[in-house]
């Protein structure tokens, strides 16, 4: 459909206000305030930073464990532990091995589960603070607005096309139809998060990838109000062991939030063989152990979530930079994955990309040249540090905790190199093994007190779309689900979605039809990344909808 | 305490919902050791007024005057101040339909009081009168009480008391007594005009006292006209849980739960609906749940107050033609 | 035709409530506004396309109603009025109207608009109340809207899918019937334009209106159903029988 885009121009646009598009902005915004006040030439404007968030509310989809380092928020806000909404300081880290009916605490906690000095925070509500002050500098956030395509000019980028509203399920216009605007901007920073929506279709328009292909894992996460006296506020636990077998790598978190409310989740790479594998049946049943039974018994499910996360670490971090933009933060996969820690590198990495940025306004050069000073910034500071000591450690456990133990161990007394360097890496939907006729698992169905289904826990998430739009999820071939995947894989897509939007129904007798329960979404994109024939396209939906993470 | 409804006429016939409120201002009388009076109010209402005082009430008023023949608010406000203000009731109470819904907070307003609108409940804790009414679209429920003298004004909704529990008059006939009421033409300030039924597009199952709604156990929409057979024998509006309108099969506005309506109906018949929390939260507050489904473990039976584990496909039938019968007998 | 909207912000729609005596508490919500009253403030930028004027949002409550109050400026509401109140939540019906008339009553609208109830109270009073202390007529309940000659043409819906035209001189309180008109999204420019357009706040107690209760929340709960379900078993021809005799007779819903 031909239409007709009102035309805007800012001198940057950040897609995405999470921890990274939100210290790109601010920190642009401080710069840029010194700048003027200095007299300085020429004069900028926080007021041409435009920043896209396509949830109704700053923070409404963020979601992470989660214990944040604040070294990053430090440098950013100097007076942050007298604004920002953390929780409780980590007053002890434990590292737990969990057998089917015990449990085991390492007695001394490795380095990587050690979080003295870190915080246990909601990042929803840290996302939101930070919104706050980046409004108050004047930047333009712009919620219920998301970057659907990218205007692409000469060589690189030159701005966003925000998503049309107001079409209908069958993309026809109704009366309130408002096309998406195309946005203009001297330089375009992409901080969509983890396998960000318009990230990925940049990475292969310009060949961005690095020398492994991104990789992910599944993170679920339920928020619990429990009786007084569970769990310490500041208790942070990493459990290892069941119930994730031993050939796939995944673990759980318990964290001690002030109030009685306790963080919980199980996080599971998505690069396993069994297709039929259900991450959420797997939390779920990491709830039924002992040790967690006995924290969440007689207490009540708050809240539900569910995201995924960049593993790939270093070596799958691609080219962050062409003409016009800068690709930052989780969709730049500067995570952590061994102390999966990520908010502090993402910060950091908008705060570089404000840096760029700034020096590029000011020269008026905005070429790929100008802007590769980002990941030279990245090279010379602790985000390199701290990610290339860890460079090969999730491509260890590819075959398995046992050689993933193995390699790490030497990859911990050398600096990371290990025995193989670099590691290379497969992308994790090519993993599955074929199914060769095993019937289908049966569904898990929880028991409505310490377990639920899935639906009951999309509830949870607050997650609403308006129903009559377009499908954002767009599968390419559909009978692909019907006849093919059907017999190879058993279609996955039932079992790894953590929000009961895909099912294949079969109707009256005939072949199975996917089915698409698009309004459950909470737009984690496991589907986009674990679906075995990448068929599936994420698009951003009609801003404004998806889940509900505030206060989470 | 004296108790005044104002019952409603509708088209020249009554509003059944003020059965229902004379129903609540009678158990009330019963818990308080109260009167329970009531008011018709129109133009050519006497055998109406007649009616009332069949039932067992103290008194029943009448209050006719020419402009009052439509219904105005200006006119029924005017008007009902005159009468209250010279009855002195202490409880005025109504039927929370469209028209009190218009008029009445006005009416209390006017004589510088507050009205509880919308009531699901009334108790009487030691002497002081405790309405429920529900916030929140219905998620949670209030106890809400007045403060300062009477008189009090509330309204009731629709279903929150059974008109057939009405008790009649324990010696025949109660007396009816005109209200004489001062209206002039001026004081009418809106002008109501021809009144007209539309087929409308949507449909508000808010206001269905019975609701047959069906999910996924209908299995293809073939099958949905056998629902709407045995909708139709019980009078009932049908409607369907989410995937049934996601699938096209019944139109949007059909749609009970967390993404569609919410509704507190009468009688709520579940077909082939599994219970799903999203569904559930927009029924649960139904009076009477009952629930069909072949799997004994669906999470519907646990709010169901009637449970058939079964197969619609058999039950449906059987049911239609069980409610003909008795419809007919 | 100048138009003044009456918006609520409410807690959203899928914010977990979490009850503390008679209100509930507002940490970790999000906040929105009423949808009914968005239908009202459509109609009211509908009606300002139309028939020119000034479109002003009028809200009460606390600092951050001022966000759903920037939300109605960016949809293209001209300026707005906010009565700051931080203890809105404790107002009765009858107190949040006289606060909203007496600021109404500064201004010169030919009309006044509010939805029909909110979704969190849901009294679905203030229009009503309005139009009492304003001494002004009204209609709720409120379809279309026909401006001609300084009087309007209003279509009310009634009970079971009968509507009734109605005429109704200016200046005038409605209540807007919700689902009538497709509201519209909030644009760029609308959102940025807003950041310049006056929201001018008062304190309510400065309004000097006397909003002694008439009515009390006592306390707000959620309701516990202690349902024991009856299963009838049998052949479906006995188990329909026993069904229609429980409704009869038992449950009395038919």
């Amino acid at each position: 459909m031909t239409v007709q885009r009102e035309q805007l121009e800012a001198d940057v646009l950040i897609v995405g206000a999470g921890p990274a598009g939100l210290s790109c902005a601010l920190h642009l915004a401080n710069l840029i305030k010194k700048h003027n006040a200095s007299g300085a030439r020429p004069e900028l404007s926080a007021e041409n930073i435009y920043v896209l968030e396509k949830g109704r509310e700053i923070g409404a989809h963020q979601l992470s464990g989660a214990i944040m380092n604040p070294r990053a928020l430090a440098e950013l806000v100097p007076d942050f532990e007298k604004s920002a909404p953390l929780d409780t300081p980590v007053t002890d880290s434990a590292a737990l091995v969990f057998t089917k009916g015990s449990s085991l605490r390492i007695p001394v906690t490795p380095p990587p589960f050690q979080n003295r000095g870190n915080y246990v925070v909601s990042l929803s509500k840290v996302t939101k603070w930070l919104g706050g002050l980046v409004e108050a500098a004047g930047v333009n956030v712009f919620k219920e607005f998301g970057g659907a395509e990218i205007v692409y000019e000469g060589e690189g980028v030159a701005g966003v096309i925000t998503e049309d509203k107001g079409l209908d399920k069958n993309g026809k216009p109704k009366d309130n139809f408002t096309p998406g605007y195309e946005l203009r901007a001297k330089v375009t920073v992409l901080a969509e998060g983890t396998r960000g929506s318009l990230t990925k279709k940049l990475v292969t328009a310009k060949k961005l990838d690095n020398l492994n292909p991104q990789s992910y894992g599944i993170g679920i996460k339920e928020l619990w109000d429990v009786r007084p006296g569970r769990v310490a506020p500041g208790y942070v636990a990493h459990t290892l062991g069941w119930p994730v077998p031993t050939s796939m790598y995944g673990g759980g978190w318990i964290y001690g939030l002030s109030n009685n409310r306790v963080s919980i989740g199980l996080v599971i790479a998505l690069e396993y063989a069994n297709p039929q594998f259900d991450p959420h049946a797997a939390f779920q049943t990491w709830k039924t152990h002992p040790f967690l039974k006995e924290i969440l018994d007689g207490g009540k499910l708050v809240r539900y979530g569910a995201k995924s996360l960049p593993y790939g670490g270093w070596y799958a971090i691609p080219r962050t930079y062409v003409d016009g933009a800068l690709i930052i933060g989780d969709s730049g996969s500067f995570l952590d994955s061994q102390r999966l820690k990520g908010i502090h590198l993402a910060m950091k990495s908008g705060m570089f990309a404000a840096e760029t940025t700034f020096e590029a306004l000011k020269s008026g050069d905005t070429s790929s040249k100008m802007l590769s000073a980002f990941p030279k910034k990245v090279e010379e500071s602790y985000i390199k540090q701290e990610l290339w000591k860890v460079r090969n450690f999730h491509q260890s456990f590819q075959h398995g905790m046992l050689s993933g133990f193995f390699h790490t161990a030497f990859q911990q007394i050398t600096g990371g190199r290990g025995l193989i360097d670099p590691m290379r890496a497969h992308a994790g939907n090519e993993a599955y093994q074929k199914i060769n006729g095993r019937p289908a698992p049966e569904r898990f169905k929880g028991d409505g007190k310490l377990t639920f289904d899935r639906l009951t826990d999309v509830y949870h998430s607050g997650t609403r779309h308006d129903e009559d739009q377009p499908c954002h999820l767009r599968v390419a071939d559909t009978n692909i689900c019907s006849t093919k995947c059907v017999v190879e894989y058993g279609n996955p897509c039932q079992y790894f979605c953590p929000a009961a939007v895909y099912e294949m129904v079969s109707e009256s007798g005939g072949a199975p039809k996917l089915k698409i329960s698009a309004a459950n979404c909470v737009h984690c994109k496991t589907c986009d990344i674990a679906d075995p024939y990448q068929i599936i396209d994420w698009v951003v939906p009609e801003g404004g909808g998806g889940p509900n993470y505030e206060g989470m | 305490m004296k108790i005044l409804v104002v019952t409603e006429l509708r088209q020249g016939k009554w509003n059944n919902a003020s059965f229902e409120t004379l129903v609540a201002a009678q158990q009330i009388a019963k818990d308080t050791s109260s009167t329970v009076s009531a008011l018709v109010i129109g133009k050519g209402i006497s055998a109406f007024a007649d009616e009332l005082a069949t039932k067992n009430v103290a008194e029943v008023l009448r209050v006719e005057h020419d402009l009052l023949e439509s219904y105005t608010p200006d006119g029924f406000c005017i008007a009902l101040k005159q009468v209250i203000e010279s009855a002195k009731p202490d409880l005025v109470l109504f039927p929370h339909t469209y028209q009190v819904r218009d008029f009445a907070p006005k009416l209390a307003a006017m004589l510088g009081k507050g009205m509880i609108g919308d009531c699901i409940g009334v108790r009487n804790e030691s002497g002081k009168l405790v309405f429920v009414r529900q916030m929140f679209q219905g998620k949670t429920a209030a106890d809400v009480t007045f403060t300062g003298a009477a008189p009090w004004f509330a309204s009731f909704q629709s279903g929150a008391f059974r008109a057939d529990l009405l008790a009649a008059h324990p010696s025949g006939k109660a007396p009816a007594n005109s209200v004489a009421v001062s209206l002039s033409a001026e004081q009418i300030r809106t002008k109501p005009l021809e009144l007209f039924k539309e087929a409308k597009s949507a449909v508000d199952l808010t206001q269905s006292p019975l609701i047959v709604a069906i999910g996924r156990g209908i299995k293809a929409p073939e099958n949905i006209p056998q629902a709407e057979a045995l909708a139709k024998s019980l009078g009932a509006e049908i409607a369907a849980s989410r995937p049934i309108c996601d699938e096209g099969w019944l139109p949007m506005e059909r749609q009970i739960g967390s993404s569609g309506q919410t509704v507190a109906p009468k009688l709520y018949l579940a077909l082939g609906i599994s219970g799903a929390i999203q569904h559930v939260v927009g029924m649960k507050g139904a009076r009477t749940i009952v629930a069909i489904n072949k799997d004994s473990n669906a999470p519907i039976f646990e709010i169901a107050d009637y449970g058939v584990v079964g197969d619609i496909f058999e039950i449906m039938p059987a049911l239609t033609e069980a409610l003909e019968k008795a419809k007919s007998a | 035709m100048n138009i003044i909207v009456c918006i609520k912000q409410v807690p959203a729609k899928d914010a977990p409530l979490a009850i503390s005596g008679n209100w509930i508490k507002e940490s970790d919500i999000g906040f929105e506004m009423n949808e009914p009253d968005s239908y009202a403030l459509e109609e009211a930028l509908r009606l300002k396309e139309k028939h020119g004027g000034e479109v002003i949002a009028l809200s009460l409550g606390p600092e951050r109603v001022k966000q759903t109050i920037k939300e109605a400026l960016a949809k293209g509401a001209d300026r707005a009025i906010h009565i700051a109140d931080d203890n809105f939540a404790q107002l009765d019906p009858l107190g949040s109207a006289k606060a909203l008339a007496a600021a109404i009553q500064k201004e010169k609208a030919d009309l006044v608009l509010t939805g029909l109830q909110s979704d969190d109270h849901g009294f679905g009073q203030t229009g009503v109340l309005l139009a009492g202390l304003l001494d002004r007529p009204h209609a709720t309940i409120i379809m279309q809207i026909e401006v001609q000659d300084g009087k309007m043409r209003l279509k009310r819906e009634l009970e079971a899918g009968w509507f009734q035209w109605m005429e109704c001189p200016l200046p005038a309180v409605l209540s807007i019937q919700s689902g009538i008109n497709k509201v519209r999204y909030a644009t760029l420019k609308g959102i940025m334009a807003a950041k310049k357009k006056e929201i001018a706040t008062i304190t309510r107690e400065s309004l000097s209106v006397s909003v002694e209760p008439t009515q009390k929340i006592e306390k707000i709960y959620v309701p516990t159903k202690t349902k024991k379900t009856e299963f009838l078993t049998g052949a479906p021809k006995e188990v329909a029988a026993k069904l229609v005799e429980k409704l009869k007779f038992e449950a009395r819903v038919i």
